[in-house]
């Protein structure tokens, strides 16, 4: 199962803090030796100041009892900066959590910050401490506040660098706080940022983009809302061929939602595509299952595909919960695809190619004759179904053809209009300056 | 002018190849100037210019031996004023005093009427002058002009005689340059450019090999040398490397990737461990360290990844397609197929010199090939389509003059065009790659033209039209005899293919001889009769459907020798894709076919909804054009662009983004590789 783990290729795309719980999960999995893993929490969080934490590590590492005497060093010089950046940042916060400041705060940042030091003295520097005091929580282990902080001092500064890190920072903080709300809004925000910053090199964005895509996952499959977007953001352009130029495997999770999503018909095709695109670079159980299904018509194939897919789903962290979804429905898509193409089926073939007992198989085929409405009959005595296809006449074809026209031609016209006005706007805007 | 003389000389250093369109650069704006034997003049002018600055070189030694010897013979003191006068002029003309010249010009005119000069050393310096007038003739200098002429007139056998004069003496001047070197008072800048001069005149190898029948001994023996050369350039990298001289390192690590790149494995091994012998412990490469001329792959990245780095843009292009070729050579399809697309190189190709556009092709031609070895065979034909298709292929590639009937070629023209090919061992072999793309063709073109069936609509769509035209010619021959050239074979081929005797279609394609000289051919034999069975069963259902309405799965794995399962998966697969009217009877293990032929009225209904279809898209994609076009001028407009206009130009782009018709339809190669293409070729856009 080692080889279809993906952690190691994703720990260069992770914080510290959010690896950690993907080591934990690979302890449970028991795919590798405990004590590798313990080992690689110890290397991973000994930069970090959650000392007690690294403590108890070291101990189970080493399996004594005693702490050495850098810990209890390390611990008291990490309580005393805490100490002082709290204190520091105390200050900015009794002044912005000044009702007479919160009434006074406008939309514009610069004339904030004039604002401010006027009245009260707040430099950007103070302001600043805020940061730096999240960035230390959040290597305490002590998220929520980071998070805190961090709102906080966006309000503030108008360091854009810092602005930028300081929404990296939130974002990663929501997630280890679990708050899928908060962290989905953050996710957007970000997203924002980072599509409609300037440019400094294609390759930083590129940077950015992929290490977006690893952190939105932590969102995208908790959130309820999450496999609906998945599929939105990591199939537009830009981020799909992000995933196409510097981590392919990502093609795992985009698959996984597709196939567990609703309203996939449209988007299976291109997935499809970018799949067979992709398979001399990845290939895992779950793309080699709608390879197998769509690109080779191998039902069997499929079928076993779907059985490795399984073990491939308990052990992803990201994945695990939807394991069962994805399982119900690759055995509708492969009934769906099945039926489309045959005329007459025998069940108990079907059933074995489902790998379901031949009554449940009945029953699963009833039920996905009644979800589906295919127009299609048991003939009980054979033990069979008929599809009773109907081909599409010309008439439907001509419809089909001509359906979206008159939708792509107003919004042909929408855009024309749009661009005059914008041309003109951009006239009186050359005049003016 | 007389700086871009300069220039252009100096660009030449040591490489025949850019000395070439120097030449052009050179007569093209000599033409312009002057139309009088234009074609003679312009190696004279260039010959003169050697021999002036020899002259001087020499002038210096004079003057250090001056102390010693102060009686001159007569010819001597003559040979001074005259480079005094021709010194005076060149002053005049750096200030443009264009009454000093003339009183100057006139000088030596006296001068060297005067006496016994020898006529060589007459007519260098007047060629020179001349050539100065040359230089500023925008000012019109019509007097001085006719005087020239008159001047050229009453010289006109020596000139003659100069010219015969040149090439012999080039040895020999190489010599005296030879012997300057180490001695005091010697200008290195001085020799470097002689050096320069010189070589336009020299027989290169690069233009040698270029003029030597490829069929004779001598060919092979000149290509013996070139492992000397390499050695030399390899020699060369290692002494520019250690001086930092990062502008020639990069055009001599240029030079050895293009002796590089075409080679196989075994030829650039023994090259490169012959090379290594012969150089000292003390030369070490920084680029190319020992550990990675071991591997030729390994070697060819060091040196792009070099040139990527440092190079100027004209060498970046050039590594990457020396790399594509490369890999492509080496059957990774996969590598090559996502740097070519990555590069965006297609898109800027056009605007390249032509020594790049035939690396282009070559490079393209080759993936194409590396396609087809690895039994790609849609990918190959998109590949080899732009070439192959054109008729022009020889000429694409540099690997001979097409004989045009009307040509409208100037001689001058002609002898550039000569200029360019390549040397014989570099060719792809044409014939080979003509056969490939017609047997990718048949594959596709032949269970096309099943499906298109009576449907005059679908007839239309024409995959590969050279295959077209052949077979429509071999279809009109009255007696077609048994077949003779590769040609031959595949029109007999798809014959049988198209009327489902895939065992004689197999038997022809086997017999086809040019497929030895493809590394693997019984690999790619056995894949090809693979294929041909394959599609000999989409042809076989494309063609009877019609006639049948079950037909059982086992009989039709009989009948084309394939296993059950892979019919079943071809035939699912054209239903899937609704190529074909049937499904699958499961119980009986049959297909059933529903296949019904539209009526006249349906035809055309359908016609016409596709005809609407193409008209939206026309539009679309003329809206899109004009939207660019005015995004373009607005991010020309100077600054001050407001934040609100950022953001629409933003909007814009997604639009683009959106409707990725237009770059589908430009580019045939982006087209069948699909999405992923478009979708590469927009993030850069989007980047940029």
């Amino acid at each position: 199962m080692a080889d279809y783990d993906l952690t190691p290729r994703m720990i260069p795309y992770l914080d510290r803090h959010l690896v950690f719980p993907l080591l934990e999960f690979l302890q449970l999995n028991e795919i590798y030796p405990a004590k590798d893993l313990y080992k690689a929490k110890y290397d991973l969080l000994a930069k970090t100041n959650m000392v007690d934490f690294i403590a108890d590590l070291h101990k189970g590492i080493n399996e004594t009892e005693e702490t050495p005497e850098e810990f209890t060093r390390k611990r008291e010089e990490v309580l005393q900066t805490l100490q002082e950046f709290q204190s520091e940042a105390q200050k900015v916060l009794d002044i912005i959590e000044n009702p007479e400041v919160l009434a006074n705060l406008r939309q514009d940042k610069l004339q904030n910050l004039h604002y401010l030091e006027k009245n009260f003295g707040l430099t950007e520097e103070m302001a600043n401490t805020l940061y730096q005091l999240a960035q230390f929580q959040y290597n305490c282990g002590n998220y929520g506040g980071a998070s805190d902080m961090l709102y906080h001092f966006r309000i503030l500064s108008t360091d854009n660098e810092l602005n930028l890190s300081a929404l990296w920072g939130k974002l990663a903080s929501d997630i280890l706080d679990v708050n899928w709300e908060a962290a989905l809004e953050e996710l957007q925000r970000l997203r924002e940022t980072i599509d409609s910053r300037p440019v400094v090199s294609p390759l930083h964005q590129l940077q950015q983009r992929t290490w977006f895509i690893h952190w939105s996952i932590f969102v995208f499959f908790n959130h309820p809302k999450g496999r609906d977007d998945i599929i939105d953001l990591f199939l537009q352009t830009q981020y799909i061929n992000t995933i196409q130029t510097s981590c392919p495997w990502i093609l795992r999770y985009l698959t996984t939602a597709v196939v567990t999503n609703k309203r996939r018909k449209n988007i299976l095709k291109d997935l499809i595509k970018i799949i067979q695109q992709e398979s001399y670079e990845y290939r895992d159980p779950i793309t080699e299952f709608i390879e197998s299904l769509y690109i080779k018509f191998d039902f069997e194939g499929a079928q076993k595909k779907l059985k490795e897919c399984e073990e491939v789903l308990r052990s992803d962290f990201f994945l695990v919960a939807t394991k069962n979804d994805f399982i119900e429905n690759a055995r509708y898509l492969i009934s769906e695809t099945y039926c489309r193409i045959h005329l007459k089926i025998d069940i108990s073939g079907l059933s074995k190619t489902l790998n379901l007992s031949p009554e449940a198989g009945e029953k699963w085929i009833v039920n996905l004759i009644r979800d589906t409405r295919v127009d299609a009959k048991i003939d009980f005595k054979e033990n069979t179904v008929v599809m009773n296809k109907i081909h599409t006449p010309i008439c439907q074809q001509v419809i089909e053809r001509t359906r979206g026209l008159s939708f792509r031609s107003q919004v042909l016209a929408s855009t024309i209009e749009k661009h005059e006005a914008q041309n003109a706007a951009a006239l009186a805007e050359t005049v003016v300056e | 002018m007389s700086s871009r003389f300069f220039r252009g000389g100096s660009e030449s250093e040591s490489e025949s190849e850019e000395s070439l369109t120097s030449d052009e650069e050179l007569s093209d704006d000599l033409s312009e100037e002057e139309s009088e034997d234009e074609t003679e003049r312009q190696p004279i002018a260039a010959g003169a210019k050697g021999r002036f600055i020899r002259g001087v070189v020499s002038d210096s030694d004079d003057s250090a031996d001056e102390v010693k010897r102060v009686v001159k013979s007569a010819k001597d003191k003559k040979l001074e004023e005259i480079e005094t006068s021709v010194r005076s002029i060149e002053n005049a003309m750096k200030i443009n005093d264009w009454a000093v010249i003339s009183t100057e010009f006139d000088k030596l005119n006296k001068i060297l009427a005067k006496g016994p000069v020898s006529p060589k050393e007459k007519d260098a310096k007047e060629k020179d002058a001349k050539k100065k007038m040359n230089a500023i003739q925008a000012k019109a200098m019509v007097t001085m002009k006719q005087k020239i002429r008159k001047n050229n007139r009453l010289y006109e056998d020596q000139i003659a005689k100069w010219r015969e004069d040149t090439p012999e003496s080039l040895f020999r001047r190489l010599r005296e340059v030879l012997e300057a070197r180490g001695k005091k008072n010697t200008d290195r800048l001085e020799q470097i450019k002689t050096l320069q001069k010189l070589l336009e005149f020299a027989d290169t190898p690069y233009q040698s090999i270029r003029n030597i029948d490829p069929h004779t001994t001598d060919y092979v023996d000149r290509l013996k040398d070139e492992t000397e050369l390499y050695s030399t350039i390899v020699r060369g990298q290692i002494y520019f490397e250690q001086h930092g001289l990062d502008d020639g390192t990069s055009r001599v690590v240029m030079r050895r990737l293009e002796h590089l790149y075409y080679k196989p494995d075994q030829v650039i091994q023994t090259v490169e461990s012959l090379v290594a012998e012969g150089l000292p412990d003390t030369l070490k490469s920084e680029i190319t360290p020992p550990s990675v001329t071991n591997d030729s792959t390994d070697l060819i990245h060091a040196l792009c990844v070099y040139l990527y780095k440092k190079g100027e843009s004209l060498l970046r292009t050039r590594a990457m397609l020396c790399h594509i070729y490369h890999h492509a050579l080496h059957n990774r399809f996969y590598t090559a197929r996502d740097m070519l697309l990555m590069s965006h190189l297609q898109e800027t190709i056009h605007q390249a010199d032509v020594a790049t556009q035939t690396l282009h092709n070559r490079t393209m031609v080759q993936v194409g090939l590396c396609a087809f070895r690895e039994g790609m065979i849609k990918e190959a034909q998109s590949c080899l389509q732009d070439i192959c298709g054109t008729g022009r292929t020889k000429e694409l590639l540099a690997q001979g003059l097409q004989i045009q009937k009307y040509s409208q070629l100037s001689p001058e023209q002609e002898k550039l065009d000569r200029q360019r090919q390549l040397p014989f061992h570099m060719h792809i072999n044409l014939e080979l790659l003509e056969c490939a793309y017609l047997t990718c063709s048949m594959l596709l073109e032949i269970p096309s033209m099943a499906a298109a069936g009576s449907n005059p609509e679908a007839k239309k769509k024409i995959i590969s039209k050279p295959f077209r035209r052949l077979l429509d010619y071999n279809e009109r021959q009255v007696f077609s005899g048994p077949p003779e050239n590769t040609r031959d074979h595949i029109m007999g081929a798809a014959k049988a293919l198209a009327a489902g005797e895939w065992q004689k279609c197999q038997e022809l394609i086997c017999a086809i001889k040019i497929w030895d000289l493809m590394p693997g051919t019984a690999k790619i034999k056995e894949m090809l009769c693979r294929k041909i069975q394959e599609e000999g069963l989409r042809t076989y259902l494309f063609t009877y459907s019609a006639y049948y309405s079950t037909i059982g799965l086992d009989q039709l794995a009989t009948m084309f020798s394939l296993p059950v399962n892979a019919v079943t998966s071809i035939v699912s697969k054209m239903i899937w894709n609704e190529e074909l009217a049937a499904s699958l009877n499961q119980v009986n293990n049959v297909v059933v076919l529903h296949r019904v032929e539209p009526t006249k009225v349906q035809q055309l209904a359908l016609m016409f909804a596709e005809k609407a279809v193409a008209f939206v898209e026309a539009n679309e994609r003329a809206l899109e054009q004009k939207v660019q076009s005015g995004l373009v001028n607005r991010d020309q407009r100077p600054k001050g662009q407001s934040n609100q206009t950022r953001q629409n130009s933003e909007k814009h782009t997604a639009y683009q983004k959106g409707s990725g018709q237009q770059q589908r339809s430009r580019n045939n190669f982006n087209n069948v590789l699909g999405n992923s293409v478009r979708g590469r070729t927009q993030q850069s856009r989007y980047r940029a």
